[in-house]
C-alpha cells in the first residue's frame, strides 16, 4: 500500500546520518559545494569565537588592568581586508555554486531521450503518467538515464524533493514546470513534500523507484498496461491510484476519514446527527460530493474527485467487496 | 562651557521623573511621553513574546514523539502559524526599535521627545489594533497557512473568517511600523543636538536610521499585498488563485519584497544595540565608525535586492535566481565587516564583563553561525537540497531569534537602569545569559542536522529516525524558556530590590546617560552639547555614586 511504502521510505532519509546517501548524477557534486561552504564557514566561525575568547581573557579589565590600552580608532587598510577577502570568497562560491547548479537544472542528457513523467500533485498524494500509459502514485525512472517530469497541482502548491537526488521542485497549481535529473543507483527512495499544503502536509509521501536498466522499467509499465481482470480489480486499483488509504485505512486504523473495513452497510452517525447505512447511494455521493455527508468525528477535508464512471463503479465494487469476505 | 552631564547628576533632584510625571492609567494611555510610550511597547512585546513563546513550547512538546505527541495536525499547523505571526509581527519587528527605540532616540539626541509625539503615539495604538486583530484570529478559529501566507491555499474559501481577520492584522501592524520608521527619520535628520554631525551618531542612530529607511519603504508593499490578498479572496479578482486567472508566485514576490527585507528590520537595530554596548563595554572607542556607519545603509539598500532567493525552486526563471544569488551573497559583506569591527573594538580594550556584554559576546557566536549558514541558501547548489527544510529554520531561527534576541537582552539590560531608575542583580543576569546561550543552541543546532538528514519545515509528523534531533531540540527549548523567565525575574525583581541607578553606571559616553536615571519628563534642562561619539577620555568614576561623570568639556 502506498502509504505504509511512503512511511518506510520516508525514514530512509534519517538513517543514513549527516548528509543522505548519494543517488543521482549531482549529488556528490551538490555535496562538494556543500563541504566547501561548510569549512570556509567553520573557518570564519572559528576565527570569531576564536578571537572573542581570546580578546575576553587577554583584555579583561582586571586590578592592574583598569585602562584600554592604545590602539587606533580605524584603520582603512585593514577594513578593506577583511571587506575584500569575504568578497573574494563569496565570489569564488558564487562561480563554483553556478556551475553545479546549471548542471541540476539542465540535466546531463544520459541515455539518450530523457524519460518523460507526467507528475500530478494534489492535497495528499502524488501522480506519475509514465510513458507508455501506466501511471502510479510512485514514480519509477531507469538508472542511468536522464528523467524529466513535468510538474503540475490540482489544488495548491506542492514541492517534490528527493533527499537522495539533492533535488526539488514546486509544484504550482495553473503551470507546467518541468525538472531534470539522472538516477545512478538502482533503488527506491522517498519523496517527500517540502511545501506546505494543509493537514497531511507530512504525510504526503511518496517514493521513487529506479530500475537498473530499460529493460526492468518495460516490464513494469507492461504489468500496469494489462486490461483490468475484473471490475473489483479495476477499483481496487483506482482506490490505490488515487491515495486513498492515505485517509481511509483498509485495516481499521482510525486515519483521517473513516476507514473502509467494513464500509458496505455500516451504520454511521453523521455530523448533523442523522443516521446513515452506507450502500450504492451514499458511496457514489461521497466520492464526488465529499462534503454533502460527513461522518460525525470527522473533518470535513475530503477533495472531491473527478472520476470515469467506470472508476466510480470499480470502487463501489471494490469497497462491497472488502465486507464480504469472511 | 559646562555640559549638561556637569549640571545634572545633583542628587537631590527637583524635577520628578518621568515615571512620576502624571499619575493615573491615563496618563499612560494617552502620553505623548516618548519614554512611557517605550515603556508601553515594551509591556505590549513582552506579552508578545510570552504568547509566541507558549505556542513554540506545545510545538516542541508534539515533536517529542515522530507521529505527534500532543495535538492532531491542524492544532499544530495553526499553532506553528501563529507561532511565526506572533513572533514576526509582534515581538521581533517592534521590539528593539519600537521598546527600546523610541526610549533611547530622543535621549541619545538630547532632545525632548521625537519629531512627531502624536504621531508615535498613534503607531503605538495601531500595533496595539493589529495585535487585537491577531487575538480576534485566534477566536475565529486560527489561522493554518504558515505566516507566509501562500495562497492559493490561504486564499481558499476554507480557511474561513480568521484568514481574513489576520490580513487585517499585517495591514494594521504594518502602519505602526511604517509610523516609527518615518518618526525616527524625521527626528535623526532634524533634531540632531549641537555639535553633532551625522558622523557623530551614536552607531544605534545609525542602525535606526537605516531600519526607517526599510520600514517606510518596503512596508507599504506588504499592506498593498494584504489587501490585495483581501480583495482576492472576497471577489475573485484573480490576482493570485490561479482558478480565476491569478498567479500565485506574484504573491511570493510581493510577500518577499517585503518580507525579506524585514529580516533587516530586526537585524539592523540589533547591530545597533552590539555597536553601543562592545565599545563601552571595551572601554574603548569603536573601532571603524565610519565603516560600521555605511554598512548599515549597505545592509539596507542591497536587502531590497535579495527577495528572490526565498523562491530559488517557485520555478521562476534561471536568470533571475542567478541575479538573486549573486546578491544575497554580496549581503554578507556588510555583515563581516561589522563583525571584524566589533572585534577590533575589544582588541587592547579593557572588557568589562557585565550582562548586557556577555549577551554581546554570545550574540557573536550565534550571529556568526546563523550569518555563515544563511551563505549555504545564498548558493544555488547547495540551497536547492536544503530550501524549505529544518536548517532553513535553524537558520533564521539563529538571525531572529538568537541574534535579534540576544542583542534586545543586551539594550534592555543596558539600559535597564536609565527606564526604571533601579540596577538589576548581576548574578541573575549572567546566569540567564548562560542559560539563554546553552538553550538557544541545544534547540537549533539538532534543527540544521535534521534539516540535512531530510526534515521539511512544518511537519507536524516525521520519520523515526530523526526523534534524537527533534527531543533534544525539545529539551533546549525548556532550557531556554527557564534563562528568559530567569532573566525576566532579575529585571521584574530589581524594580523593588535594585540599588538606585545612577546617572551614567556604564561609563558611556552617549547623550542618554547625561540625563538623570529615570530621566525627568522633558529629559534635559538644557540642550546639551554632544560629546564626540564613544570617547571616553573624560569620564571618571565617582565611588560615592557609584557611576561616572564627566569632566570638563567634551
Amino acid at each position: 500500500m502506498s502509504g505504509h511504502l511512503a512511511r518506510a521510505g520516508g525514514s530512509l532519509a534519517a538513517t543514513t546520518g549527516f548528509l543522505p546517501a548519494r543517488a543521482s548524477s549531482v549529488a556528490a557534486e551538490v555535496d562538494w559545494v556543500f563541504g566547501f561552504v561548510f569549512w570556509v564557514s567553520l573557518f570564519f566561525l572559528g576565527l570569531i569565537v576564536g578571537l572573542t575568547l581570546l580578546f575576553v581573557v587577554r583584555y579583561r579589565r582586571r586590578p592592574g588592568r583598569l585602562e584600554p590600552e592604545d590602539s587606533p580608532s580605524h584603520d582603512t587598510r585593514l577594513e578593506l581586508l577583511w571587506t575584500l577577502v569575504p568578497l573574494a570568497l563569496l565570489m569564488v562560491l558564487f562561480g563554483l555554486s553556478t556551475r553545479t547548479w546549471l548542471r541540476m537544472v539542465r540535466g546531463d542528457g544520459a541515455g539518450g531521450t530523457p524519460l518523460e513523467v507526467r507528475v500530478t500533485a494534489r492535497r495528499w498524494s502524488w501522480w506519475f503518467d509514465h510513458p507508455g500509459g501506466r501511471g502510479a502514485p510512485e514514480l519509477h525512472v531507469v538508472a542511468n538515464r536522464q528523467a524529466e517530469l513535468v510538474l503540475s497541482s490540482v489544488d495548491v502548491i506542492h514541492s517534490l524533493w528527493v533527499p537522495e537526488f539533492r533535488l526539488k521542485q514546486d509544484a504550482v497549481p495553473g503551470r507546467f514546470i518541468r525538472m531534470s535529473f539522472t538516477p545512478t543507483v538502482a533503488g527506491s527512495y522517498p519523496i517527500l513534500c517540502t511545501e506546505y499544503c494543509g493537514t497531511d502536509h507530512s504525510r504526503m509521501l511518496s517514493r521513487v523507484v529506479v530500475h537498473p536498466d530499460q529493460a526492468g522499467f518495460d516490464a513494469w509499465a507492461r504489468e500496469g498496461a494489462a486490461p483490468a481482470a475484473s471490475l473489483v480489480e479495476h477499483g481496487k486499483r483506482v482506490f490505490a491510484q488515487r491515495g486513498c488509504v492515505a485517509c481511509h485505512s483498509l485495516d481499521g486504523t482510525r486515519r483521517l476519514g473513516p476507514t473502509v473495513k467494513g464500509l458496505w452497510r455500516r451504520r454511521e452517525r453523521l455530523a448533523d446527527g442523522t443516521e446513515i447505512v452506507v450502500d450504492d447511494e451514499y458511496l457514489r455521493e461521497s466520492l464526488v460530493k465529499p462534503g454533502a455527508k460527513v461522518v460525525a468525528g470527522f473533518p470535513n477535508v475530503m477533495p472531491p474527485l473527478v472520476l470515469e464512471e467506470r472508476d466510480l463503479q470499480g470502487l463501489g465494487a471494490y469497497l462491497q467487496s472488502l465486507s464480504e469476505r469472511p | 562651557m559646562t555640559t549638561a552631564a556637569a549640571q545634572l547628576p545633583a542628587p537631590e533632584r527637583p524635577v520628578p521623573s518621568y515615571l512620576e510625571h502624571g499619575r493615573g492609567i491615563r496618563s499612560w494611555l494617552f502620553t505623548l511621553d516618548h519614554k512611557r510610550i517605550g515603556v508601553m511597547y515594551l509591556l505590549a512585546i513582552g506579552a508578545a513574546l510570552l504568547l509566541g513563546g507558549l505556542f513554540a513550547m506545545v510545538l516542541r512538546l508534539h515533536l517529542w514523539t515522530p507521529e505527534g505527541a500532543l495535538v492532531s495536525n491542524d492544532a499544530y499547523n495553526k499553532l506553528f502559524t501563529l507561532h511565526g505571526a506572533v513572533m514576526i509581527f509582534l515581538f521581533i519587528i517592534p521590539g528593539i526599535p519600537a521598546a527600546l527605540g523610541n526610549f533611547v532616540v530622543p535621549l541619545q539626541l538630547g532632545a525632548r521627545d521625537l519629531a512627531f509625539p502624536r504621531v508615535n503615539l498613534l503607531s503605538f495604538w495601531l500595533y496595539v489594533v493589529g495585535a487585537a486583530l491577531f487575538v480576534v484570529t485566534l477566536v475565529a478559529g486560527g489561522i493554518d497557512t504558515g505566516w507566509t501566507l501562500y495562497p492559493p491555499y490561504s486564499l481558499e474559501e476554507a480557511r474561513g473568517l480568521g484568514l481574513l481577520v489576520a490580513l487585517a492584522a499585517v495591514f494594521v501592524a504594518g502602519f505602526s511600523s511604517i509610523l516609527t520608521g518615518l518618526n525616527f527619520i524625521a527626528t535623526i535628520h532634524k533634531m540632531r543636538p549641537p555639535g553633532m554631525g551625522w558622523f557623530g551618531l551614536p552607531l544605534f542612530l545609525w542602525a535606526l536610521y537605516a531600519t526607517g529607511i526599510i520600514q517606510v519603504i518596503s512596508t507599504p508593499v506588504l499592506g498593498i499585498t494584504a489587501a490585495m490578498g483581501f480583495l482576492d479572496r472576497l471577489f475573485h479578482l484573480g490576482l493570485f488563485m490561479p482558478e480565476y486567472g491569478g498567479d500565485p508566485v506574484l504573491f511570493q514576490h510581493f510577500f518577499w519584497f517585503y518580507s525579506h527585507p524585514a529580516v533587516y528590520i530586526m537585524i539592523l537595530p540589533a547591530m545597533g544595540v552590539v555597536s553601543e554596548v562592545v565599545s563601552v563595554f571595551s572601554r574603548k572607542p569603536i573601532f571603524g565608525y565610519r565603516f560600521i556607519a555605511l554598512s548599515s545603509i549597505a545592509i539596507a539598500v542591497i536587502g531590497f535586492l535579495v527577495w528572490g532567493h526565498h523562491m530559488f525552486v517557485s520555478g521562476q526563471s534561471r536568470v533571475a535566481s542567478l541575479v538573486f544569488s549573486f546578491l544575497t551573497l554580496l549581503v554578507a559583506i556588510p555583515s563581516a565587516i561589522k563583525v571584524f569591527n566589533w572585534l577590533a573594538t575589544m582588541y587592547r580594550g579593557a572588557i568589562v564583563l557585565k550582562t548586557p556584554m556577555v549577551y554581546v559576546l554570545t550574540f557573536f557566536a550565534i550571529f556568526g553561525v546563523g550569518g555563515l549558514t544563511g551563505v549555504f541558501l545564498g548558493a544555488l547548489a547547495t540551497d536547492v537540497p536544503l530550501h524549505d527544510t529544518y536548517f532553513v529554520v535553524a537558520h533564521f531561527h539563529f538571525v531572529m531569534v538568537g541574534a535579534v534576541m540576544t542583542a534586545f537582552l543586551a539594550g534592555l539590560h543596558y539600559w535597564w537602569p536609565k527606564m526604571t531608575g533601579r540596577m538589576y542583580s548581576e548574578r541573575t543576569g549572567l546566569v540567564s545569559a548562560a542559560l539563554v546561550f546553552v538553550g538557544f543552541n541545544l534547540t537549533f543546532v539538532p534543527q540544521f542536522l535534521a534539516g540535512v538528514a531530510g526534515m521539511p519545515r512544518r511537519y507536524a509528523t516525521y520519520a523515526p529516525g530523526l526523534v534524537v534531533h527533534n527531543r533534544l531540540s525539545t529539551v533546549g527549548a525548556f532550557v531556554l524558556a527557564l534563562g528568559l523567565g530567569l532573566a525576566l525575574a532579575g529585571l521584574l525583581a530589581s524594580l523593588r530590590r535594585g540599588r538606585r541607578a545612577p546617572a551614567n553606571p556604564w561609563g558611556a559616553s552617549s547623550l542618554e546617560w547625561a540625563a538623570p536615571s529615570p530621566p525627568p519628563h522633558d529629559n534635559f534642562a538644557t540642550t546639551p552639547r554632544a560629546p564626540r561619539p564613544y570617547d571616553y577620555a573624560g569620564l571618571r568614576f565617582v565611588s560615592e555614586e557609584e557611576g561616572w561623570v564627566r569632566e570638563g568639556t567634551p
